[in-house]
Formats: C-alpha cells, structure tokens, sequence
C-alpha cells in the first residue's frame, strides 16, 4: 500500500526543501483564500517539520494530522494546504485541520487550537473564496467552495454569486461576459441576471447565495 | 476507565493529547495508526472512520464517549479532572 501511494505522487518539491521554502509557496496561496499562517510560530514550524519528514517520505506534503489510505483520490484532499477542499468547516473553525493556518483576522492562533468542529447542519457559513483584488467591476470569474463551483460577479463594489452552470447545456457561466447585470453562458449565449439567477428561458434559473467583501476578501454565503 | 487513543506519528496535536494525559496520570491504549502494516492497519482505519466518519486524528475514546482532535477542555470533563 505504502509503494503504491508512492508511485502515484508526481514530485513537486526538490530533495532538500526546507520549511521556509514550503512557507514561502504556501503562504500567498492561502492569503487568496483568507488565511495566514498561524500566530503561534513555534507551533506553525512543528507542523511543517512534520510536512517535510512526510514530504521526504512520500514525495508530497500531505496533512500530518490526517492518514493517507494510499487511495490516490482520498489522499490528494489532504495535500497541504488542503483549505479548498474543506473550506465551509475551515471557514467555521477560522483555521484549517491542524491550525497551521488560521484565518487572516485571527489575533490569537494558539486559542483555536483543539476546535475540530463541523459546521451546524442547515446553517449557512460565510466562507471566504478569493481576494477582492482578483476581480475588476464589470467582470466575472469562477470560486469553488469545496468540491461546487460558483459563478461570482463584481458590478462596482457590489458582488453576486451564482451557480456556476447554464441550465441549458452546463455551460460555465463564469467563462461568460458580464453585460450590465447579466452573464452571458459562453456556449450559447443564454442569459442570467447575476442579482436574481433569473434567466429568460423557463424553470431555468439558476441559485443566487448571498456575497460580500470584507478585509479585501470576498466572501459568499453557502 | 478505559482510554483509548488512535494517533499519527507525525501529528503535533497527538502529541499534545498524549502529553496531556500522561501529565494528568491517564492510563490509556495507544495505537499509532501510520506506523501500522497489513491486517492491523486495515482494521484500525475501519474503527477509526466507523466512530468519526473520517481519517484525522487524534481520536481518543473514553469509556466509549469519542473525541476528535486534542479538545482538552473535553477531555478533562470526560475524564472528571
């Protein structure tokens, strides 16, 4: 099982890497996402320490707090940092599975610690998906929460998130362009209101959930 | 009391869990889940998705009450401490 895990993984850093090389790539990936490394940096180099013991044993930097069952699908989740595929609970918990990220408006990571929860079922989470700076007004351009896919909108300062796909032929509306405030589906050419999910054609409308900036993140409602 | 403790070798909250209840006296059942092989680490990953759904550690059980994670605060209440 443990050659099998092995051979899967195509190596992405070279023999030798150090903990700050690995800070150095994973830092502005999460910072896109609304995290920061954890305020407790003792605790932060423990964990990465752990990551670059994995990291040579494997060939990647999986979790070290979650198992590899040498299924390759199961274990590409927990490559760290693992936040897009758990980003409703993370966003809840304010930090990532182990803490070695905490959410950019933590003061103090070292309280979070020992929080593992799940998010209440049937309530919504405002989970952060890119930076504001990502995307200009007039524009549209595709978040994933998790393993879904959403279509966000920036009209002004003013944002809207949709499903991401046409009713008509699953075309990805966030490839599409932005014409006052409808989407155009790049395939062929239905419209949707960004602020309604409302399209022309009928029982077609798409899901609208609720979007918003703060801190220069955007953040949608699911 | 019964304590039981799955963990990873590699895991920093296992540590702290496994500190904590040394530090506080706890007798406990510890099985390092990464470090297994064949028919043991099979059966110890089946336990541990059939008690909490997933594969993150450390999961301690105590008396059959289950905790994900080192929630100290849990595990003293647990453990009448």
């Amino acid at each position: 099982m443990s050659s099998e895990g092995r051979d899967h993984v195509q190596r992405r850093f070279a023999p030798g890497t150090t903990i700050e090389d690995l800070k150095e790539y994973m830092v502005p990936f999460v910072a896109e996402l609304g995290y920061k490394l954890n305020t407790d940096i003792a605790f932060a180099d423990e964990v990465l320490a752990s990551e670059i013991a994995i990291l040579d044993a494997t060939g990647d930097v999986y979790c070290p707090c979650r198992l590899r069952t040498g299924n390759a699908r199961e274990d590409a989740r927990i490559v760290c940092p693992c936040i897009p595929f758990n980003a409703r609970q993370f966003a809840a918990m304010r930090k990532c599975w182990c803490g070695l990220f905490v959410r950019s408006d933590v003061e103090d990571g070292t309280a979070l610690m020992g929080i593992v929860n799940e998010p209440e079922p049937g309530v919504a989470v405002d989970v952060p998906v890119c930076s504001a700076a990502s995307i200009a007004s007039s524009q549209v351009r595709r978040v994933f929460v998790d393993a879904r896919e959403y279509a966000l909108a920036r009209i002004g300062d003013d944002f809207f998130a949709i499903g991401n796909i046409c009713a008509h032929a699953f075309g990805p509306l966030a490839d599409g362009p932005l014409d006052g405030d409808e989407v155009m589906c790049p395939r062929h050419g239905w419209r949707y209101n960004v602020r309604t999910g409302e399209t022309g054609h009928p029982d077609a409308n798409v899901r609208t959930y609720p979007a918003f900036a703060r801190d220069g993140l955007v953040f949608i409602t699911v | 009391m019964t304590v039981k403790v799955f963990a990873l070798s590699t895991c920093p909250h296992c540590k702290r869990a496994r500190a904590f209840l040394d530090e506080s006296g706890i007798d406990y059942d510890v099985s390092e889940v990464d470090l297994m092989t064949g028919a043991e680490r099979d059966e110890a990953i089946d336990e541990v998705r059939s008690l909490t759904g997933g594969t993150s550690f450390p999961v301690i059980i105590i008396d059959g009450q289950v905790v994900v994670g080192f929630n100290q605060s849990r595990l003293e209440e647990l453990l009448g401490l």
